[in-house]
Parts: structure tokens; sequence; C-alpha cells
């Protein structure tokens, strides 16, 4: 058996980039490194758009336009953001406690196999009434789809990033199921497909296409923001996070802080499958989480796991989908306009590292030469030596059973 | 002369923020020699060693290996100069087989995995080491493990090994196995420096030691054959005072506020910790805990404070049985515990400087759901007045803090509520003068206060100028009980090294 082996920086006669973390970012800061980035990906989607034969100025123009300018154009926008702004919650909820949720697109269609169950049983209750149930079984869907991942993260350490992933593909293939199975319309001329949700049931408009799903998103991420940095719950929640063994020492059952993230995640994610379906869906299908659970991971990622970036994000991201899907009728191909969405998220994310970490060169030579001589050591208040710090949250309680 | 040392570590300064790890401490080995380096926790051999493997950059001081001077950049030069560290923690990567692990990060741009099995096998066959080089590293012991670390230095060709407590991790049987193994690799002209805190093993296994102190070089001795047992003891925790001042007065001890009953416990890796532990601390008065580290000081801790399931025996704090109480539930009931690792248990680096104050409290800071902030704020500024600690902003994370500070913050705040028993592990370890001067002031002044506090430290002199009782701690058993004021410290010395004189 060979293999090979490719050391891209020996080349360098020794010179090595380190990642350091800055000392004391300052919130602003991320704002303005976001938008930056998204702004030297639209310059560099010139390159792009010149060599496909496109006008980039005109794009631009469309894209802007359609994702900002006038209340239909932003109506599309917030369409797009709420789902957004639910799963990158979601994914942010699990991701606080140093948690990867990757199955919130498994959790949306849990969530909205639920609530269309529910429908189906209780399609007589008045509007208001059953939206309200449906969005509580959406809840109750995702947490089912997440009890097993968290309990076994909780218990056996088993990782949870695996068994959220593999219980997507198992949520689509129940969709698939009922489709062509029990839940299968009987007037749709033989076409495989679940009958559409109540007519009452279909949320409120606000103005266009957008629905109070936007609100039910924001509020949650009030909710959330407030409960993380305010309440002795959240504070709980950011030193199990934080530092485990810290949490352990002040009487925090890491088992059940573990349990409740990862409960809250699915929950989260099962909401926006319920909200996808009685605001944006007609039926239960197979494509109704369209990517958006996949896509929270993008969103909790630039939004750094707080509640209050979800927002931003999510907004921004969906501003970009609309923007990018509308440039198609400019005859930009679909693959263009992926490549230059890819692009923006691309350059929001690198600029949101470089804002948190800087490249050191650490280079060959004498004594003391720090590349960058004002950088102190890092804080070592111990001499001990520094090893890889194992971001595992979970370690057994030793008296927690027997209390 | 240079030359003739295979490693020489000159005049060596080290500074972590508000400690100084290293204080112009020097070491120097033969080649062909096993070298033992000795000294208390906090004596300043990790970050001497980690200087010679490149992981620090000393702020003063020489390097030479092989007769040159060097400068480490990183852990790489230092490899390529010919340094092999075998850490405590090893360093492999458990999915990939030992061949795979022992030739990681030194691989040749072509894997021709025959022929890298082949050669392991040669080379564990050449030093006694058995080991499989298809095998997983998870399938493998503890010691098959180390075996490994070692062939991957050999692998890279060290001219020097450096071996940090390298049997802590094994069966005794094991140990003489690597005794011999290391014997091998000196008689080739390779050289050792072994880190241990087992007198009895360097005694068998080693040609040359030093020992440092504080961050100094305190003794070398050419050849170990002509000391003994007792006095390295006595090197390693030093013949006079350490300048503590003078002992506070003894007080009547009051009622009973903490009492273990045969206590046993297990370490991380499953072997016995602790067997059958038997003391009780009384209020007004403090129990030093004294013996060389890794003797079950730190699952003593960790057992009384809920952190660490006894196998046997029970806890009570107060007259109170908490042996299946949460650590929560003990503190509430007046037992407060200053941990060893200050980073990372008793504080959350990356909170903030009132975050980390509330670690205790916070539930007493809350109105209803909510977490009050302005009450937290108080609380903090409360501790940090009281304690004098120098905090800077009260919402930077706690990290940027130095370590006396650190210290002042963490036992201010096991304090604040007034508990009846403190258990302090090495509460002074690696403070500057001012810090430990504190630090000893706030636990006399509690003492005096009525609470009775456990002081566990390596310290000697930091416990003979506070203790009123002391008990020597060794393989996790309390041996025997001293008075600090009549008991000569050789006898002390002795008894830390397993040898109680009745």
């Amino acid at each position: 058996m060979i293999r090979i082996v490719w050391r891209p920086f020996q080349a360098l006669a020794g010179n090595r980039p380190v990642l350091a973390r800055r000392e004391n970012v300052v919130p602003a800061t991320q704002a303005v490194a976001f938008l930056l980035g998204i702004v030297v990906a639209l310059i560099l989607g010139v390159i792009l758009l010149w060599t496909s034969g496109h006008s980039p100025a005109e794009v631009y123009e469309r894209m802007f336009d359609s994702a900002f300018m006038g209340t239909d154009s932003l109506s599309r926008t917030l369409e797009r953001a709420t789902p957004l702004a639910l799963t990158g919650l979601s994914v942010a909820v699990a991701g606080s406690m140093g948690l990867w949720n990757i199955g919130a697109e498994g959790q949306m269609m849990a969530g909205a196999i639920v609530a269309t169950g529910v429908a189906m049983m209780a399609d007589g209750l008045s509007g208001p009434l059953l939206i309200a149930l449906m969005m509580v079984s959406g809840i109750v869907g995702g947490m089912v789809l997440m009890l097993g991942p968290a309990l076994a993260r909780s218990h056996l350490r088993v990782s949870e990033i695996i068994t959220t992933l593999m219980l997507v593909y198992v949520a689509i293939r129940v969709v698939e199921w009922l489709e062509t199975g029990p839940w299968k319309d009987p007037e749709s001329f033989g076409f495989a497909v679940i009958e559409p949700v109540p007519e009452q049931a279909a949320l409120p408009g606000l103005f266009g296409r957008a629905n109070i799903g936007v609100l039910i998103a924001l509020g949650l991420l009030l909710v959330f923001w407030l409960a993380v940095s305010r309440t002795a719950w959240g504070y709980e929640l950011r030193l199990a996070g934080s530092s485990p063994d810290t949490a352990r020492y002040a009487g925090v059952s890491l088992r059940r802080k573990v349990l409740t993230a990862l409960l809250l995640s699915g929950g989260i994610a099962g909401l926006a499958g319920a909200v996808q379906l009685t605001g944006s869906a007609v039926r239960l299908e197979s494509g109704l989480s369209n990517g958006y659970g996949f896509a929270g991971i993008i969103v909790a990622a630039l939004a750094l796991m707080r509640p209050s970036g979800v927002a931003v994000v999510a907004f921004v991201f969906g501003a970009v989908q609309v923007g990018g899907q509308s440039i198609q009728t400019l005859g930009v191909s679909s693959a263009i306009s992926d490549i230059l969405q890819a692009m923006i998220l691309f350059g929001a994310l690198v600029a949101v590292v470089f804002f948190n970490y800087r490249v050191r060169w650490t280079g060959p030579g004498g004594g003391s030469s720090s590349a960058d001589p004002a950088e102190p050591d890092p804080v070592e208040p111990d001499p001990v030596e520094p090893g890889p710090v194992e971001p595992d949250p979970v370690e057994p309680d030793p008296v927690e059973g027997a209390a | 002369m240079n030359a003739d040392y295979a490693v020489w570590l000159r005049g060596i300064e080290k500074q972590f923020p508000g400690v100084i790890a290293c204080a112009g401490a020097d070491l120097r080995v033969r080649p062909g020699t096993i070298h033992a380096l000795l000294g208390e926790n906090g004596a300043g051999k990790t970050t001497m060693v980690n200087v010679l493997a490149g992981v620090y950059r000393p702020d003063g001081g020489e390097v030479w290996v092989d007769g040159q001077r060097r400068f480490f950049q990183s852990p790489a030069d230092a490899i390529a100069a010919g340094v092999g560290m075998v850490y405590q923690e090893f360093r492999l990567v458990p999915t990939l087989t030992v061949a795979e692990n022992i030739v990681l990060g030194s691989a040749p741009r072509l894997l021709r995995s025959a022929e890298i099995e082949q050669r392991v096998a040669e080379l564990s066959a050449a030093y006694g080491m058995a080991a499989d080089p298809n095998r997983p590293v998870w399938q493998l012991s503890m010691g098959e493990r180390q075996r490994v670390e070692i062939l991957k230095a050999l692998w890279r060709n060290a001219s020097v090994l450096v071996m940090d407590e390298p049997t802590a991790v094994l069966t005794p049987g094991e140990a003489a196995e690597l005794g011999v193994a290391l014997r091998a690799m000196a008689e080739e002209g390779r050289s050792v420096i072994y880190i241990s805190h087992k007198l009895d093993q360097v005694v068998a296994f080693c040609d040359e030691a030093t020992v440092l102190r504080h961050g100094k070089t305190v003794a070398t001795i050419d050849d170990l054959e002509d000391v003994d047992l007792t006095s390295l003891a006595e090197m390693m925790v030093g013949a006079a005072g350490g300048g503590y001042g003078q002992r506070p007065p003894a007080l009547e001890p009051g009622p009973e506020v903490l009492s273990l009953r045969g206590v046993s416990a297990l370490n991380d890796r499953g072997l016995p910790a602790l067997s059958d532990i038997d003391m009780t601390v009384c209020s007004s008065e403090i129990v030093g805990i004294v013996g060389v580290s890794g003797n079950g000081q730190k699952e003593l801790a960790e057992v009384v404070n809920g952190l660490r399931r006894p196998t046997q025996g029970r806890v009570m704090v107060k007259g109170q049985d908490v042996t299946d109480a949460p650590p929560g539930d003990r503190y509430r009931l007046g037992l407060a515990y200053v941990p060893e690792d200050r980073l990372g248990v008793g504080l959350a680096p990356k909170m903030s400087v009132v975050d980390n104050a509330v670690v205790r409290s916070y539930r007493s800071q809350r109105r209803g759901l909510m977490l009050v902030m302005d009450k937290c704020i108080k609380f903090c500024q409360d501790l940090v007045e009281r304690f004098g600690v120098r905090a800077g902003r009260l919402h930077d994370p706690v990290a940027g803090l130095s370590g006396g500070n650190l210290q002042r913050l963490l036992l201010g705040r096991e304090l604040a509520e007034r508990p009846a028993v403190l258990v302090a592990a090495q509460p002074t370890r690696g403070l500057d003068v001012q810090g430990v001067a504190a630090i000893h002031g706030h636990l006399v002044a509690q003492r005096n206060d009525g609470v009775g506090i456990v002081l566990i430290s390596e310290d000697l002199d930091e416990l003979l100028a506070l203790s009123d009782r002391l008990l020597v701690m060794y393989e996790g058993r309390v041996v025997v009980e001293y008075t600090p004021d009549v008991t000569p410290r050789t006898v002390i010395g002795e008894a830390m090294a397993g040898q109680v004189r009745a």
C-alpha cells in the first residue's frame, strides 16, 4: 500500500503559520468583519461574472434590488430567513455547549411529520388553535428524533455528530414512505403526494410573502438570547459549555445540561419544520426541508453560536439566496449563481475567522525572534505543559447517579 | 568542554504571568547516562524539559545539545536536533496502528507499509520492547503505549530521550522492563532524562541526578551510588526553613467538621489511589497533607468534594454523611474547595471575572428565573476588595489575571460564604512571594476564625509553617501523623519516601 503525504509548508524553510486566538475581540468588529468579507467576495465575484460573460454591475444591482428593494423583495428575503434563523438557532443552542447538531434537516422533517399527522386528526379545529397545536407537535417531533442521539451522547458519550446526521436520512425516507403508502392522498390522481394541510392551518401573512413565522423566529431568538445571557439556567449552560470541570465542581449536572441542550436544539429544528409546513409549503413532502437544516450549521457558525448573531446572519443568508435566484432571470446559469452565493458566504466565514484569530509565522533563526514581538506569551499561569484541549463536555458524574 | 555533555541547559530562566518557573536552573547530562531530574511539583522540572523540547523559549539561559548551542523555535526543531520527549499523557492517535503512530510526522513522502512495519519490528526487537506494528493503539495497555512513544523517539533517532514520570502508568513488572530498555539505550550512547518522584526507582535506574527547588538547581549528583534514599529525599524537600515566618500559635481545636471513615478510591486509570483512609479535621485547625505528588492527594481532595466516587467508606461534613451528595450540596453544607487545577476546575478561563466570582453562589443571585446582574457584580466587587484581587475590568475573561490574583479570587470565592471546612490543594504553587504570603495570611485568619482547613501541599516548608497536624500520605494511605514542631524534617522526608521511622 502506498500513500502520498503532502507537506505544504515544508518548502518555506521552517516557517510555519500558526493560528492564534485574538484576545478581547469587540463584538462590533464581528459585524464589520462579516460585511467586509461579503464585500471582498463580491469584488472577487466580478471576475467570475466577467469570465462567464455577464455585466457585474447589472447582476449585482438585480441581486440587491430583488433582495431588499420594496416590500415584495424584502418579504421574500424574510420568508427565506425564517427557517434559516430557526435552524441556525437550533444549531447554536447545541453549539453553546460544544455540541454539534448536524441533523437539524432531519428534525425539521420529523417536526413536519408530526405536525401533519396532528393536522390530519384535528382538521376540524379553528385556525389559531390548529396552528398552535401544529407548532407544539413540530417541537415534539424534533425532540423525539433527537431523543436517541441526546441520550446516547449524555449517557454513553456517543458522538452526536454521527447520530444526528444519520437520522436525517431516516426522516426523509419516512416521508417518502408516507407519501407512497399510508398518507398517500386518495384524490391525487395517482401521484404519490400527501394531502395538503388544512386551509385554516396556513400561517397568517404579514406582508408580501412574509408570514408570522418571522415573528415566531424573532420571538424565539429573543427568548433564547435572554435565557442564555440573563438566567441562572443560561449561566449553567455557558459554564458547562466553556469549562465542564468547573461546572461539575459548581454542582451542575453535565448530563442533564447536555440532554436539555440537545433536546431543545432538536425541538427548535422541529418547530422550523412546522413553520415551513404551515408557512411556505402546501403539504408534507420529501423536499420540504430544502437544505435549511444544513444551512443552519453555516448560520450558527457565522453567528459564533450567539442568538443575536443568528438573526443578522439568517437575514443576510436569506437575501443572498433570494438575490442569487433572481439573477437567473438575467441568463446567469444556476451553477454560476450557486458559486456566487457560496463565495459570499465563504468570504464572510473567512473574514469572521480572521477577525477572531491571527496568523503568526514562526520562523527559524535567533533566540527570541518572534514574528510578532508584541504578541504576549499565551496565558499560562501554571507552568504545566500545554496539551491539546479535549472539547468534550461530558465527563461521567461520579456522585450524580446516587443523588 | 561543551562537547562533554549530551545536554547542557545553562542558567535557564522562564517566567509565566505571575509565576517564576525557572530562575537560572542548570542541567548537565553526560552521553550514555540515565539522568534523574528531581524536585517537588512546581520546582521547574517540567518547564526545564519543555525548554529542551522546544515547547517553551527560555527568557534567559542557553540550550546546548551535543556540544552545539541551539535556539529551538518549536518542538520540531528539538526533534530534528535529536531530543525525544515521552510525555506523561501519551500523544498517540488511538485509531492508527503502532507503525503509523511511530512514523507520524516523520514519514517519508511515500509510505511503504510493509517496509515500515519491518523496520518498526526490528527496532522493537533491538530494545526488547515487544510491539506488534499492526495493532491499533487503542487496543494497547498503558505500558505498551509507552513503548510506542519510546519507539517513536527512537525512529527519529533521538540521542536524548526525556521521560516525564514514566512509571506512573506502569505495573511493577513493566517498570522493571522499562529500566532494562533504558539501560540498553544508554549503553548505545544515548542519554535519558528521567523525571520521577519514585525515589527507589530513581536509585535503581539512574546514574546521575539533578535536584531542582524553586526553579533553581540545588544539587547535582554525579554518581547516584554515593547517595541513599534518605539524603535524596532531604535534598528534594530542602534542609532549612523556607522563610515562611513564624508558625502561628495553635488554638484549641473545636468540634469535628470533616471526617473520613475507611475511604478507598480509584484513580482515573482505574487503579487503587486511596486505601482505607481515616482522618478527622476539627474546626480551628490546619491539617497538612504531605507526600510526594501522585500518592493519592489529588484523589483525596476529589473524594472529599464529591468529584470522585469512593469505592468504600464514608465522608462526613459536620456530622452529616455526604458520601453520596453532589458537590453543590456539600458546598451548601459548609465545605469549600480550592482545587489544585485553578484554571480548568476552579475557574472557567474564558468566562468573565464576574461569572467566575458567582460559580458557587449564583443560585442566590436570582430573582425568579433571572440572574440579577447587579447583584452578581456587587458580589464580585466585594470579593475583589476584601481579598485584594487586582482584576482589571470585571467583564473581561478571567484568564487575563495573573496567577496570584486568580488564586486570591478563587480563595475569596470559596471563603465568601463562611464555610466550616476548607480543602486547599496546592494553594500557593507557582505564586510569587507576595501571593504566597497573602494566601498564607488568609488561611491562618480563617483558622483563627474557626474554619477547619485541610492543606494539601508538596512544599514541606509551607506545611511545617502552617499545619497544626501533619499527615503523611504514601501510596494512597495515611502512613503516619506528626506534630510539626517536634518532628525533624528528615524523619518526615523519609516517611514521604515510604520509610516510616517508628
